[in-house]
């Protein structure tokens, strides 16, 4: 049985619980522990530790998703998670500049670490004030060669899409046989 | 539908550059305590600008420039007064007292003063609300000014290391020209500083190397670089990490190394949540 494994990352509240919910074959696990630090007026309860789903490709294959929160004390785990992933995803709750400094330090951090392949999704794009795929290309000062893609956590078919459209960036960098 | 956020977290020189190049056309209030200003963008442009508690009025500023007397302006104003409606620059070319393209270039700098002063505004809440269009026929033909130049000239005025570590982590990124250095380039003026940092940008020399070759501080260094990323002339990428794996030709043995997956695999999982 072979194991593979996408890792989704964000800074708190955007959406990585749901995300991996809206897609995972088995009720996501996730590690939800009582916020100490700043993250408690966002949250009464946030997940400090970790969601895992998971889908399986078939009798040998099986997908690992890995939900990793971006605060800075949290940076060993992304070393343990990033070893062997085949990409990355990171959310941004895109009603809230307030956390874009913070996810662009995780996109820095992941991409400093490996040379991994990761797109970006831009969560909530339901929300009346969301800040479009392009006004965040705009605002995180993205390349034009990292895709930007607007999702919804809680509808099934774009996290659908986010998935593929990073399954198609790991695909170009694949290798023959 | 509206872009809301706090200038503690998105600087207005990003907000900026949010304009300039999302070609954006609307209105930017900013708050701040009592004080609020309203900035008005045509197609990436700046149209107008004012702030409530602003430091100078148009009448003030003409004096202090010796463009009208005081009387004049006394007598505008009682103009105003009687026929209300009338905007002061209005009223005094109506007089005669000043020239159209003379108050115009006035109100310009009025615009662009009001600008400067909001870089120094650590926080405020700001809200843009797209589309919507100028509503004052008082300001006559105004000409819509490039953002990249208050950028430029805002940045000057920051002081703070805060803003400039959001885009320069440490001194060990490396700096390098955008690949498609846009029109606007051309346009931006420079400084003679700016130019000494400008010139030493070459993609392979980390920020610490400008610093000691151009022997400015530090922090003037970082603060124009900053200027440059700001107004979207330049980038700066971290260096490579040693553990990265190398390019290499031989992809076989170097794939399974850096964890490349083959590409049967990678469409097996496509189908699959296709399929879901
Ligand atoms: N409207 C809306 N709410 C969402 C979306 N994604 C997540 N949420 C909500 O945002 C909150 C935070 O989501 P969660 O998955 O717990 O974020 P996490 O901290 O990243 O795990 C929850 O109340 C979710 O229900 C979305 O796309 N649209
Ligand atoms: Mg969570």
């Amino acid at each position: 049985m072979q194991t593979v494994k996408m890792v989704i990352s964000g800074a708190v509240n955007a959406g990585k619980t749901q995300f991996i919910r809206a897609i995972s074959e088995i009720e996501v696990v996730s590690t939800e522990r009582k916020a100490t630090d700043d993250t408690k007026d966002i949250k009464k309860e946030t997940t400090v530790a970790m969601d895992f789903g998971r889908i399986s490709v078939g009798d040998d294959l099986v997908l690992h998703l890995f939900g990793t929160p971006g605060q800075k004390r949290f940076d060993f785990m992304w070393e343990i998670l990033s070893e062997g992933m085949l990409g990355l995803i990171v959310l941004v709750d895109s009603t809230r500049p307030e956390t874009f400094r913070e996810t662009n330090r995780i996109i820095d951090f992941f991409t400093a670490y490996r040379d991994a392949p990761y797109v970006i999704a831009a969560n909530k794009q339901d929300h009346e004030n969301a800040w479009s795929p392009d006004e965040l290309r705009l605002a995180l000062r993205l390349n034009s060669d990292v895709k930007i893609l607007p999702c919804v956590a809680t509808e099934r078919e774009t996290v659908k899409n986010v998935l593929l459209e990073l399954l198609y960036v790991i695909m170009q960098r694949s290798t023959e046989e | 539908m509206a872009l809301v956020g706090n200038l503690r977290d998105f600087a207005l020189a990003d907000f900026l550059y949010l304009i300039d190049r999302g070609y954006k056309t609307g209105s930017l209030q900013l708050n701040r305590q009592s004080d609020e200003a309203m900035l008005y963008f045509d197609k990436g442009k700046l149209l107008y600008a004012a702030r409530s508690q602003r430091s100078e009025r148009l009448g003030e500023m003409l004096v202090r420039t010796g463009k009208v007397t005081p009387q004049q302006v006394a007598h505008a104003v009682q103009l105003q007064e009687n026929d209300s409606g009338h905007a002061l620059g209005v009223l005094l070319i109506e007089q005669g007292y000043i020239a159209r393209d003379e108050l115009q270039r006035h109100i310009q700098m009025q615009i662009e003063e009001t600008v400067y002063g909001l870089f120094g505004w650590p926080d405020g809440e700001f809200c843009f609300n797209a589309g919507t269009k100028l509503d004052k026929d008082d300001v006559q033909s105004l000409v819509p000014l490039g953002v990249e130049n208050l950028i430029m000239e805002g940045v000057r005025r920051v002081d703070e290391w805060g803003r400039i570590k959001d885009h320069i982590a440490n001194t060990d990124m490396l700096p390098r020209f955008v690949d498609q250095p846009h029109e606007k380039a051309k346009s931006i003026n420079l400084t003679p500083d700016e130019w000494r940092v400008f010139a030493r940008i070459n993609g392979k020399d980390s920020i610490k190397e400008i610093i000691s070759r151009t022997g400015l501080s530090e922090f003037d260094v970082s603060r124009i670089i900053y200027g440059f990323i700001a107004a979207g002339l330049v980038e700066v990428t971290r260096p490579r990490p040693a553990n990265a794996p190398a390019p290499t030709t031989r992809a076989g043995a170097a794939a399974v190394a850096a964890g490349i997956p083959k590409r049967s695999l990678v469409s097996r999982i496509i189908n699959r949540i296709r399929g879901m």
